[in-house]
């Protein structure tokens, strides 16, 4: 793979986002997409998470937990400290960062299906502390949460206030899009950097990589909380747009939607999660005219998809010719 | 007090014995079955149909619950699992396959029996009442008694018959029990029929108490899992005593904090946590590693 | 002067079981020193337990006088001890070279940070463990094979590769899980070549092996464990004569044929 065709691909990539998606959608009128899209951004988002976790060689079930935290840590602050929504975003990923070092520092020593069910719970046991905390206001949740407001350095606005805009649409999108070009830039530079390496080396034999002086619980502690920061961005910005956040705003069935999105689109590929996720959330959105055979055709494809390339979309020739690993 | 141990058992019985099928086809296949729950409520549906709609006898129903659901779990061993197993490069691709088969039982169950909830005439009428120290209604009593039955039925079963046989030897070790001359692909099939009958039997026999709605099938995954993760994947006697234990402690729970609601679940869970970080490999399962 | 690696009574049980009994013995700088025994004499637990992979029931192992013993088995290889397992465990899903370039893991000068920012360090850092990696593929007459991925290689070639992984540590002290297992008379005097290859390189060896033939031909000194307690330590020519090291191999049938 050349460094030229890549920096093609990464620009007709960004160019189809930026400019060719929104210019499709005002052409053909489907304003409805920009909700999809900026969905199928943010869950990809908290999707590359999940995938990295994957990738250190556990299988996480969990991440709808993070996403919740994120959701909630952005409507408390916004709502009840009068943060600015911008500032929230980092702030809601870091305190799903350290959250998840505590932990994770018990649960990283399980192994296989043992942290694939304990994550599981967690999201089970993040619902249940929402429903029971008073300051996230139990089962009634926080509604009304003000739109973003704007962003000026020295006088100059840079992002304007989203309630002034015409269409929060477009805005919210090409907030959600650009933070997944951002996450994925910075997954992808954490994989083919040295320190994928070692990740892939926990992946395959975790005694071998102590033996050559890894620390793996270090290690393992550390990709565990990038994936939560993931996961807690996309939440809040979820919440942010939806401007409510409820104990049931992420379930169990995302969390297992989020480990879907990678598995569908190859562990093996770090852009996987990102065409998952395409696949998937757009695929149940087009299937909504099918009316109460919706989900019945979904997990049929689903299935049958399964059963034909059980390792993932991105493992066909065709899609690997651009992104497929060193 | 009396009351709480009765409520526990009664509960604990039931899970246990959904425990038990989720943990055979673990231990068989290395599969954790997502749609544990879906067939638990597809056991629930047959017996509603069979008892309620058709007026059979309700043991007729328990068979019907049964039967459909070992059928549905043998062929879904043999035209799903089976497959992707030996074409998948990662153990995990089971979990993608069983995570569509859960939704595709949710959208077959929708389809078929609606999204209501359902509920069946009472199988007995009465109450027991020991000096009102332990009240239960006689069908509980029943449904309890019948799980119990079951229960040792399939540890009877397990122990004593060629199958069981050849199926403890496969999930113990599956090289060496290939070479013994045991039938891997058989025997996988023969387990999560089984495995997938014990959560329809469970479906039905619940089916006359709760009555039976699409949306129990999830929650009794999770649950399921937990069961199995206390007492340690794939043994037969962790999953009886994690069941137990999970209905001790729902019981205990629930009567100590039931004024505030979902709290007890909270606390189950983050213990749970707590417990595997410290043991790993639950109650009763090998420590691995 | 001091031993570079000391035994010192060390001791773990299984419950009730003794697997190894008070074992002590020193390891002096530049020396091959292989444990010796029947089967179920207690070797591959003390190999853990002076990798640290166990932790010990009592006794403890030094290293240039200092307790390594119940340390991280991570913080074991960042003292300079690092041990090698027997041909399965690999990075099965890397290629030979990746294998070795992740193995110099020790040698890093940038964070993790670095890394993630490519920073000036980190950079230098993967050109020297490239070339590094380099040198030890040719050390090892792998070269050849260097692109290849790990989990198509033959066995011969995955026993050379699991000591490529011990050498890219950079180790003071390189522990050899069984290097012979298994091989044929051939591949045995390659391998023994290469033992005293990394030993040139002024790396001490220790090493637990069944094979007794070439044991005596590499080793400088011999210690022999039988039922979890050294019964002799000594030079090949020494051991050779012992009358309880006969006593011991003559009582297990296994290894009296010489397997």
């Amino acid at each position: 793979m050349s460094r030229s065709k890549q920096i093609i691909g990464v620009a007709a990539f960004l160019f189809g986002v930026f400019v060719l998606v929104p210019l499709m959608i005002k052409l053909t009128g489907r304003w409805d997409f920009y909700y999809t899209l900026t969905s199928v951004a943010l869950l990809s988002i908290a999707s590359a998470g999940v995938w990295l976790t994957f990738y250190i060689g556990r299988i996480n079930i969990g991440q709808g937990a993070y996403a919740l935290v994120g959701g909630y840590v952005s409507a408390i602050l916004v709502v009840k400290y009068g943060v600015s929504f911008w500032l929230t975003i980092p702030l809601a990923g870091l305190i799903c960062g350290c959250l998840s070092i505590l932990i994770g520092l018990p649960i990283l020593r399980l192994k296989g299906v043992y942290f694939a069910m304990v994550t599981l719970v967690l999201t089970e046991v993040a619902k249940l502390t929402a429903l029971a905390l008073p300051i996230t206001n139990g089962a009634k949740g926080i509604s009304s949460i003000p739109l973003p407001g704007a962003i000026s350095i020295f006088g100059l606005t840079i992002i304007p206030d989203f309630s002034q805009l015409a269409s929060t649409k477009l805005a919210f999108y090409y907030l959600a899009v650009t933070l997944m070009v951002l996450s994925y830039a910075g997954l992808y530079r954490l994989v083919h950097s040295r320190i994928g390496h070692l990740c892939r080396s926990l992946q395959q034999n975790e005694e071998l990589a102590s033996s050559i002086g890894v620390n793996i619980s270090y290690l393992r502690v550390i990709a565990y909380s990038v994936s939560s920061f993931l996961g807690g961005i996309a939440g809040a910005v979820f919440a942010a747009i939806s401007q409510s956040i409820y104990p049931s705003s992420f379930q169990v069935a995302d969390s297992i939607n989020f480990m879907l999105n990678c598995f569908l689109g190859g562990l093996g590929y770090v852009f996987g999660p990102m065409l998952g996720t395409l696949v998937l959330y757009f695929g149940w959105d087009l299937l909504f005219t099918t009316g109460k055979f919706q989900l019945l055709i979904y997990s049929s494809l689903l299935i049958a998809l399964m059963l034909a390339l059980p390792n993932g979309i991105l493992s066909l020739r065709l899609f690997n010719r651009k992104k497929a690993e060193p | 007090m009396e009351q709480i141990i009765a409520n526990g058992l009664y509960l604990g019985s039931q899970y246990a014995l959904i425990a038990l099928g989720l943990t055979l086809i673990f231990a068989l296949m290395n599969v954790l079955n997502f749609a544990h729950g879906q067939m638990y409520v597809l056991g629930g549906f047959v017996t509603y149909t069979v008892y309620a709609q058709l007026g059979l006898p309700f043991i007729v129903g328990l068979l019907a619950s049964a039967t459909t659901l070992a059928v549905v779990g043998a062929l879904i061993e043999k035209f799903l699992f089976r497959p992707v197993i030996r074409k998948s490069h990662r153990e995990e691709s089971t979990m993608l396959l069983a995570a569509g088969i859960a939704f595709f039982l949710d959208a077959v169950i929708l389809l078929v029996f609606g999204e209501k909830q359902r509920g069946v005439p009472k199988i007995v009428n009465g109450v027991l009442n020991w000096d009102f120290r332990i009240i239960m209604p006689y069908d509980r009593i029943l449904i309890c008694v019948l799980t119990i039955f079951f229960i040792a039925a399939f540890i009877g079963y397990m122990q004593y018959s060629k199958t069981g046989r050849a199926m403890r030897a496969l999930a113990q070790d599956k090289v060496a029990a290939q070479l013994m001359g045991v039938n891997v692909a058989r025997y996988s099939m023969i387990g999560f029929a089984l495995g997938a009958m014990l959560a329809g039997l469970v479906g039905g026999l619940l089916v006359s108490i709760t009555g039976v709605n699409l949306g129990m099938g999830g929650p009794t995954s999770i649950k399921a899992f937990m069961m199995v993760m206390i007492g340690g994947a794939g043994v037969i006697s962790g999953a009886i005593a994690g069941g137990l234990i999970l209905g001790m402690l729902e019981s205990v729970g629930l009567s100590v904090l039931s004024q505030y609601g979902d709290i007890t679940y909270l606390l189950i869970f983050v213990s749970l946590i707590i417990f595997l970080a410290i043991r790993p490999q639950g109650l009763m399962g090998k420590p691995w590693g | 002067m001091s031993p570079l690696l000391q035994v010192s009574a060390v001791t773990k049980r299984f419950g009730g079981l003794t697997a190894v009994n008070a074992v002590t013995f020193d390891v002096a700088e530049g020396e091959i020193l292989s444990v010796i025994g029947p089967n179920g004499a207690g070797k591959s637990t003390l190999f853990k337990l002076i990798s640290s992979f166990l932790r010990t029931t009592s006794g403890q192992v030094l290293f240039k006088g200092e307790r390594i013993s119940d340390l991280a088995p991570h913080k074991v290889a960042q003292k300079g001890i690092v041990r090698t397992f027997q041909e399965t465990t690999i990075f099965k899903n890397m290629t030979v070279r990746d294998n070795i370039i992740v193995s110099h893991h020790l040698r890093s000068n940038a964070s993790l940070a670095g890394y993630f920012l490519g920073t000036a360090a980190a950079k230098s850092d993967e050109a020297e463990f490239g070339r590094s990696a380099d040198e030890i593929l040719g050390f090892l007459g792998l070269d050849e094979i260097g692109g290849e991925l790990a989990s198509n290689l033959p066995q011969g070639h995955l026993r050379a590769l699991g000591i490529a992984i011990g050498l890219a540590t950079n180790p003071s002290v390189l522990l050899l899980d069984e290097p012979f297992a298994g091989m044929n008379h051939d591949e045995t005097m390659r391998t023994v070549d290469l033992v005293r290859g990394v030993r040139q390189r002024g790396i001490t060896v220790l090493l637990v092996e069944h094979d007794m033939p070439a044991v005596m031909k590499i080793s400088d000194r011999i210690v022999v464990l039988n039922f979890g307690e050294k019964i002799a330590e000594g030079t090949p020519q020494q051991i050779q004569n012992n009358e309880k090291v006969i006593e011991a191999y003559l009582g297990s049938e296994d290894d009296a044929i010489g397997i």
